[in-house]
């Protein structure tokens, strides 16, 4: 980068501890590719994926039926939790796009004049980008 | 995921953040064409069927493992990770910011509070380091992730698992624990991915994220020019926007409404006695709206893309120019603005 004139003094990350960082969690990753490895593969056939088969499935040996009180407990916690948070979460959406509709009524109309305005500020590359319907 | 000075992400997080989003969104990918395989089905085959998901789903999870400790680690070896704990903690302003966030879409404030920190929001240095919602964001998902890979780690092998809970059926309730817990995160990029691609302001991507601040330069103006406004009435919005949020908005909402449901129902709320993950009726509505959800994280995924494009076309226009030019005209806080993005598409 030739142009430094205008850019902010960073305080960022010295190399050596993103190095460290960077090796100690390689490191653990290794570690825990180990133990869980130790647990002996090439046994994957537990029913887990099964789509295809008829009345078949995800879990269907669950007739076998769990024994441990506190598992049940711990699901019945864990979908209370995605309840409550989801909840949230779309209140959280709604504020938002409330608050993007009034902010975007705050902003020029697209073929207002846009001269006088020093360009850019993430402001629309004055065409968008279609990026709404498609995925990858 | 705390290092945003003013705001911005130092170059060391914003290649975190790409990382951490690409092995993320991979797992998502992967765990639920498993948990909603009745709904994904077609995801399951294009990934190479059951050997196949759980596969990439092992190796990206490994590769979690490695970036959460690396980013741990750099949080606590270094001093300017170590600054920013504090600011991660709630504080009476968060509160604030999320009572007027309310206000402000009831017409009965005019700003957001500087807390709420997206840009039209606030004003040059009343700013803190993290938004109230990116408070919240960091919190949840770094609970989360920590969740998921030790619980991940735990199944790992289903051997293992039934050594470890003696019935077969208890391993299988905690590989159900590991999937609903990915739920909430599920939910929450959702949300995130709406709030960082469709801000009028920053459409269709807040650079934030991927452009570095020390790439981003500073505002040299006469700060008395404009001394009360955040200046966005002065940027014009997309001829898209309109649209294109407003379809994005409703299948961020069908997305996460029907994985939530999704969830429930492939396993009995409220408390499950008997599990039939997977076994539930196929709804047509639901299979739709968990697809949706699923394009949305793929929005997500071309958006963090398209930021790095933005970022590499940034340096570009760096190096060539003298003084850059978007230099951004008032606001130094907000986002660095996007190097001519001229043809977008075709960069992705
Ligand atoms: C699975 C994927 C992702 C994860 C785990 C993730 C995680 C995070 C976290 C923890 C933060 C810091 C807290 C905050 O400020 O909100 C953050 C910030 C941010 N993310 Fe993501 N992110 C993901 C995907 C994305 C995508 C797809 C985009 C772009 C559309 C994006 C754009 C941003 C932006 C712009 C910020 C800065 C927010 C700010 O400082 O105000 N992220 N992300
Ligand atoms: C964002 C993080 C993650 C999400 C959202 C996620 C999600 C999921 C989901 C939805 C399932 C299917 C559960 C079901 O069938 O009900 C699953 C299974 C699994 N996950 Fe994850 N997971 C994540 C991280 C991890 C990590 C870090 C690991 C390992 C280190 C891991 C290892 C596994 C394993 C081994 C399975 C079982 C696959 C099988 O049936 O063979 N996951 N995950």
């Amino acid at each position: 980068m030739t142009n430094t004139e205008d850019l902010p003094e960073v305080s960022g990350y010295s190399r050596v501890s993103v190095l460290i960082s960077a090796v100690v969690g390689l490191a653990v990753a290794a570690l825990a590719l180990f133990w869980a490895q130790g647990f002996r593969i090439g046994y994957e056939s537990l029913y887990r994926v099964n789509p295809s088969v008829e009345g078949g499935g995800i879990g269907s040996d669950w007739v076998f039926g769990n024994t441990i009180p506190a598992l049940d407990f711990l699901i019945a916690l864990i979908h209370a939790a995605d309840v409550i948070l989801g909840a949230f979460i779309l209140v959280m959406v709604f504020i938002h796009w409330a608050a993007f509709q009034r902010l975007a009524d705050q902003m020029r109309e697209p073929g207002e004049d846009v001269n006088e305005a020093v360009a850019a500020d993430g402001g629309s590359p004055a065409r968008g980008d279609e990026q709404g319907g498609d995925s990858a | 995921m705390s290092n945003l000075d003013h705001g911005k992400f130092t170059r060391v997080t914003t290649l975190f953040h790409s990382l951490l989003g690409l092995d993320v969104f991979l797992l998502f990918f992967t765990g639920y064409a498993i948990m909603f395989n009745d709904e994904l089905w077609w995801m399951l085959t294009l990934m190479g069927g059951a050997s196949g998901v759980t596969a990439i789903h092992r190796i990206t999870g490994i590769g979690l493992v490695a970036l959460v400790i690396f980013w741990i680690t750099l949080q606590v070896i270094s001093s300017t990770g170590r600054s920013n704990f504090s600011k991660v903690l709630p504080a009476k302003d968060d509160v604030d910011a999320f009572i007027q966030d309310i206000q402000f879409v009831l017409g009965r404030a005019d700003e957001r509070h500087p807390s709420a920190r997206q840009f039209g929001g606030y004003k040059a240095d009343e700013v803190p380091l993290l938004s109230y919602i990116g408070k919240g964001v960091v919190f949840i998902f770094s609970i989360e992730l920590t969740l998921l890979a030790i619980s991940g780690l735990l199944i790992w092998s289903k051997t293992g698992l039934a050594a470890m809970f003696q019935t077969k059926a208890a391993a299988m309730a905690f590989v159900t624990f590991h999937g609903l817990l990915g739920v909430i995160m599920l939910m929450g990029v959702m949300f995130h991915i709406f709030e960082h691609g469709m801000h009028p302001a920053f459409y269709p991507v807040e650079t934030k994220a991927f452009i570095p601040r020390s790439m981003v330069p500073e505002h040299h103006g006469d700060d008395d020019e404009e001394p009360d406004t955040t200046g966005i009435e002065r940027l014009s919005l997309s001829p898209s926007w309109r649209t294109v949020s407003t379809i994005f908005g409703a299948m961020t909402v069908i997305g996460i409404v029907s994985v939530l449901i999704g969830s429930i129902f492939d396993e009995g709320y409220p408390v499950p006695r008997e599990l039939a993950i997977g076994g539930g009726p196929a709804s047509i509505l639901l299979t739709i709206g968990i697809n949706l959800g699923m394009v949305v994280l793929g929005v997500g995924l071309v958006l963090s893309m398209y930021g790095n494009v933005l970022r590499i076309r940034w340096e570009q226009q760096l190096e060539r120019d003298e003084r850059p030019a978007a230099a951004d005209g008032g606001e130094p806080q907000t986002d660095g603005g996007q190097p001519e993005a001229d043809d977008a598409e075709s960069e992705h």
